[in-house]
């Protein structure tokens, strides 16, 4: 298999909203040795190479770096140091329908939604009957979003995402806020993806889940790669109780 | 092929038929969104204007209106086409902050929100420009043939709307006093444009420079001189005047394109 994503010693550091108030930019001309700012980063040296349709998870605690992670992977963010390659169209899934605004209906959200992540707007008006009733809203196309619960917008964005098409998926806890029934059936869906050419980069905390789909897992602690491997192997490294702080 | 993963958000190019699909969606959201929480809704795009003429009617008629044929509609054309551009070019500077999920986590050309919200904002100035031609007309302004060329005025207007969007929208990810700034602006440019007095009205110097590098002066001449005159201005003026705003708007979609792979960290 060939490589689709690639990192290479890639670092990420970010400098605080405060630090670019004037007086910080004035205070730092002014310093003597000129290192005013100080930078955290949220990601040191990252180096990794993921195949065409590796099914991987990404696992850490919060604040770990996966989502800036995935950010990078995405071209959203550019990385402070070293470089990162990706072979294939990307497309990130980030929180219960991104993109979608409360105010509009449902079906106007459908078709916003779709077209944001690179659908045709025939092709969803072919798959418009369908995706409502996987859904289970099929009573609700007129309703304004905002009256959907969570768990509603979860369906009806996975839903339609079932129709993505593109070579790299990134998910970032993406429909993590569904009920059991949900549950069952967004992981027969991604049951069914399991032996798929499509590559999967999926940010979870649902290890069962990881489990399930993943081959492969990252794991992340404060923004350094602890372990990459077989998923059973890292998430042992990952569940045990001596882990806790490994950086320190 | 590989690329570098922050040039994913381009991999949709301009003409591209998605591009235009989404440009379309964002257009129709950001319409169906302007004045929603409002009364009167669209009705404000000519009520603004109109409440405006009020005043300006009862202070400037008098001396400085005096000596301009049909001084109401003369004011209410300045004032429909200066307020539209004030009020989309401040929507549109903040566009990325107010559709923050989607500028920040998802991948596509993000210069199609700042577009977007300048589209959602034109339908407004048509729909005014027209209610201002009927108002022309019962008041006794006689309309002829020129004024059918009123669409490349508003072809005109959006070029410019859309460079200005663009380069305040960027801007703006980095430097939020800008609203404070523009606000200030704005003001001065009311002022500065010749929405209640005649361009003659100024002394010759450097006034008159200022109104010649204003180009809202020249939209407003463009379409009274349709409307009021019944005259089409100079063909060289109307196609240099467009020359240079495409120009600065082939200029602005490079500095977005520039500044986009950063705007994530910023907002």
């Amino acid at each position: 298999m060939e490589p689709v994503i690639q990192l290479d010693d890639v670092s990420k550091a970010f400098a605080g909203l405060k630090q670019r108030r004037l007086i910080k930019h004035v205070r730092k001309y002014l310093s003597s040795n000129g290192s005013g700012f100080k930078e955290s980063f949220a990601l040191h040296q990252i180096g990794l190479t993921i195949l065409r349709g590796d099914k991987v998870a990404l696992v850490g605690n919060n604040g770990s770096g996966k989502t800036t992670l995935l950010k990078i992977i995405a071209g959203l963010y550019r990385p402070t140091y070293g470089r990162i390659s990706v072979d294939g169209r990307v497309l990130l899934l980030r929180g219960v329908g991104t993109g979608m605004v409360d105010e509009l209906t449902v079906s106007e959200n459908l078709f916003l939604y779709g077209v944001i992540y690179g659908m045709e707007r025939a092709k969803i008006q072919e798959k418009f009957d369908e995706v409502m009733e996987w859904a289970e809203l099929k009573d609700f196309a007129s309703a304004e979003l905002r009256t959907l619960s969570s768990g509603m917008r979860a369906r009806m964005a996975f839903s339609l995402a079932r129709h993505f098409d593109t070579d790299v998926f990134l998910l970032d806890e993406a429909f993590a806020v569904g009920d059991k029934d949900f549950k069952e059936k967004y992981e027969e869906v991604f049951r069914n993806e399991k032996n798929g050419d499509k590559t999967y980069l999926i940010a979870t905390h649902d290890l069962e889940f990881a489990r399930m789909f993943c081959t492969k897992t990252i794991w992340l602690h404060k923004g350094r790669l602890m372990a990459f491997g077989e998923t059973e192997r890292i998430l042992q490294e990952y569940a045990a109780p001596t882990h806790a702080d490994p950086v320190n | 092929m590989f690329y570098l993963a922050h040039e994913a958000g381009r991999s949709m190019q301009l003409f591209d038929r998605k591009y235009f699909q989404l440009l379309r969606e964002i257009s129709v959201a950001r319409y169906k969104l302007k004045d929603q929480s409002t009364f009167l809704g669209f009705a404000w795009s000519l009520l603004h204007p109109l409440i405006m003429l009020g005043l300006m009617f009862t202070l400037f008629s008098g001396r400085v209106g005096n000596q301009i044929n049909h001084y109401a509609i003369y004011l209410l054309i300045g004032l429909v086409q200066y307020n539209h551009f004030s009020s989309s070019t401040n929507r549109s500077m903040h566009v990325l902050l107010a559709m923050k999920s989607l500028t920040a986590d998802a991948i596509f050309p993000k210069e199609l929100l700042v577009i977007g919200s300048a589209i959602a904002d034109f339908v407004e100035l048509i729909a005014a420009m027209l209610v201002c031609l009927i108002i022309a007309k019962l008041s006794g302004v006689e309309l002829s043939w020129p004024v059918l060329a009123l669409p490349l005025v508003f072809l005109f207007q959006l070029t410019l709307i859309l460079w200005v969007s663009l380069c305040l929208s960027c801007l703006y990810v980095f430097v939020r006093d800008l609203t404070y700034i523009y606000q200030a602006f704005m003001r001065l440019l009311l002022f500065a444009t010749p929405i209640f007095y005649a361009p003659s009205f100024l002394e010759k110097g450097p006034a008159q420079y200022v109104l010649w590098l204003n180009p809202l002066s020249h939209l407003l001449n463009f379409s009274r001189s349709l409307i009021l005159k019944g005259e089409i201005v100079p063909l060289t003026q109307m196609v240099l005047f467009f020359a240079v705003n495409l120009a600065l708007l082939y200029g602005s979609i490079r500095l977005f394109r520039k500044c986009e792979p950063v705007f994530a960290e910023y907002l």
